[in-house]
């Protein structure tokens, strides 16, 4: 008898922290403590495609701030995320305005992330429970179930896992009904000092009513190894910087 | 026979005779005209609520009632306009741009629904240039004016002069912000629209979200809006393929389920008044034909069988309800009809409850010969059922019993 209890329990410990270990390995790799990017964001919709040029530095998963370089019409607009508030500065009208959280669901500049996506700070190491589905060489799938007290917003994500480069290859999204809601892939896998960077990254909504809707994110520059102001991440740089 | 004997009853005992007739007409007098009174008041709420800004009807790309955004715009607003103008059920119609954008006073940020409309035409079709409570309504060539919710004011702290500054996203999704004037105050007592809506001159508006020439839709009243199913029913016949007509009772749906939720109280309550008018008529009914008890026996020795007696009486119920529901129904219905026309006015109503929605003083009655119709017939009936138990309970009685019951 003790000697099942002891293999049951083997069974339990094993292969969550298996699980669990390459999801702290890709979040170790995708996650520096500095980061600065360039990058080009196409929205794909039925209206046609538009691309968004965007500047941004971060400092861990905390802090941000995202200038627009392109369309001209947009240019110099600025955003600031500390911890899950986000604020914007529009050249045009001087203003800066702190988004409130009613407006936290609206989509982030027409693409198919919300402001929330790029406020959030969910970690999927500290707010999921990992478990292992298969592996097979380079490759596992992961399936990541919220945990009771993380303030999340996803029922479940499946994620196909680049073992050797510790990226996602692929994460599939469901609501809290267990239905699938989008798709996000990660292509083209660089080197970036000692980061492993997919630098394409896709979102696909899977709802009806968005069915030609995509957006790809293109990153251009990426360095991790530079440290960033902190004069950046000032209410003060909205404006300073949108220039 | 029967009937002869049922009308020289009546004629004889005319204390009981003009008791069950005042009973029965007072019933169906008041209940004629409760119902009429509170279809009346239904009909008047769905009205404050379709005039104060949704509009009869709408025209809309189909879709855009389940997503409201920029992927179901009607991108060729003009030959929408062109049909509506060439329909000759249509009495007034107007385009509206609806956008959410994020409103910022001099403090705090409020996210709100941004109209564009057109500013002379909204006039006969909301009461939005009738809800101003400070400073002046729009007109067609305001630039950067905007007219907002009382509460939305509140919330973002401004006053008439103030400015606004208002951050979205233009047809291209890419940022559109602007700074307004806030030139008028408005509040329709709807709390929800009061605190998240700010209406802006289109032309103005369309520069700033690049929406020429489209609109989220177009907002419209039919000559006849009493026929609203079949008018619907009639324009969209004449819309393009990907454009659907929808009218109140669609975009309204919460609200006429409300009224209907409000109307089966209202018949639950009136049903409990029945069942005491159904029996106060029947113990009427058993006092009357059991003082005539004697009579009966003497009939029933006379030779007249039981089933002859309770065609008597039930002769005499007839003629008694029949009179009564015509006389009852017929200032019943003068009532709702008069009161239909010329609605009870209750001056300073709509001022003092404004806050609650209310935009007239008036209160009118609702006149339906169908409705007054089964009105009638459910007291008809009531009247003779009451009299089934006494009847029955009499003539399980023999000749000579029923003769000597004292």
């Amino acid at each position: 008898m003790k000697y099942f209890l002891s293999l049951l329990l083997l069974t339990f410990t094993l292969h969550p922290n298996e699980a669990q270990d390459i999801i702290k390995k890709i979040e170790k790799n995708l996650r520096g403590e500095y980061m600065y990017s360039t990058m080009s964001m196409i929205v794909t919709s039925k209206h046609g495609k538009r691309t968004v040029k965007i500047e941004s530095w971060s400092e861990g998963n905390e802090k941000s701030f995202i200038k627009i370089l392109y369309p001209n019409k947009d240019r110099g607009i600025t955003f600031l995320k500390i911890d899950n508030q986000m604020w914007q500065y529009i050249p045009k009208i001087e203003r800066t305005m702190k988004i409130p959280p009613s407006m936290m669901l609206q989509s982030w500049m027409g693409s198919d992330f919300t402001n929330d996506d790029m406020v959030k700070e969910s970690s999927l190491e500290e707010d999921y429970h990992a478990k292992l589905l298969t592996k097979s060489g380079n490759t596992a799938t992961l399936e990541l179930i919220p945990k009771e007290d993380a303030a999340v917003v996803w029922g479940k994500i499946i994620i196909d896992v680049d073992l050797k480069n510790a990226v996602p290859i692929r994460e599939t999204f469901y609501d809290d009904l267990m239905q699938k809601v989008r798709i996000m892939t990660f292509s083209k896998v660089e080197q970036h000092g000692s980061h492993m960077v997919p630098m394409v990254m896709e979102l696909i909504p899977l709802d009806e009513n968005k069915k030609h809707n995509r957006t790809k994110i293109i990153s251009e520059k990426v360095n991790y190894d530079a440290k960033i102001d902190p004069s950046y991440f000032t209410k003060q740089a909205l404006k300073r910087y949108s220039r | 026979m029967l009937f002869s004997l049922a009308v020289r009853n009546i004629v004889k005992s005319k204390g009981r005779s003009i008791t069950t007739l005042l009973l029965s007409t007072f019933t169906t007098l008041f209940f004629i005209v409760y119902v009429a009174f509170m279809d009346g008041s239904h009909h008047q709420i769905i009205k404050s609520s379709v005039e104060a800004y949704t509009g009869y009807a709408h025209v809309n790309l189909k879709g855009y009632r389940d997503e409201s955004g920029y992927d179901n715009l009607i991108e060729n607003a003009e030959r929408i306009e062109q049909i509506l103008k060439n329909d000759r059920s249509v009495k007034a119609y107007s385009p509206r741009f609806e956008t959410y954008a994020l409103l910022s006073g001099d403090e705090k940020a409020v996210g709100s629904m941004i109209v564009g409309i057109i500013p002379s035409r909204e006039a006969s079709l909301s009461k939005l240039p009738h809800s101003l409570i400070k400073g002046e309504y729009l007109n067609d060539n305001d630039p950067n004016l905007i007219y907002i919710g009382s509460e939305l004011a509140k919330r973002l702290k401004v006053d008439v002069g103030s400015q606004i500054a208002m951050v979205g996203s233009s047809i291209d999704y890419s940022i559109a912000a602007d700074l307004f004037t806030v030139k008028g105050i408005f509040k329709t007592g709807l709390f929800d629209f009061d605190s998240q809506s700010a209406f802006v001159n289109k032309t103005y508006l369309d520069t700033v979200m690049l929406s020429q020439n489209m609109a989220s839709y177009f907002t419209l009243c039919f000559h006849d809006n009493d026929k609203i199913d079949k008018v619907t029913t009639e324009l969209q016949a004449s819309l393009p393929e990907e454009v659907e007509a929808v009218n109140w009772k669609t975009l309204l749906t919460a609200l006429v389920q409300a009224m209907l939720v409000d109307s089966l109280f209202g018949y639950i309550s009136i049903s409990i008044f029945f069942v005491v008018i159904f029996f106060v008529i029947m113990i009427f009914s058993y006092v009357n034909i059991y003082t005539r008890a004697r009579e009966i026996g003497l009939l029933r020795a006379l030779g007249l069988t039981s089933k002859d007696i309770f065609g008597m009486l039930f002769v005499e119920i007839l003629i008694l309800a029949t009179v009564s529901i015509v006389v009852g129904t017929i200032i019943g219905a003068s009532i709702a009809y008069y009161y239909e026309l010329y609605p009870i006015v209750i001056s300073g109503m709509a001022e003092t409850y404004k806050e609650y929605g209310i935009v007239s003083d008036e209160m009118p009655m609702h006149f339906d010969l169908f409705t007054i119709a089964w009105n009638a017939l459910t007291i008809f009936i009531l009247n003779l059922a009451a009299i089934i138990y006494p009847v029955t309970k009499i003539n399980k009685l023999t000749a000579m019993e029923a003769m000597r019951y004292v």
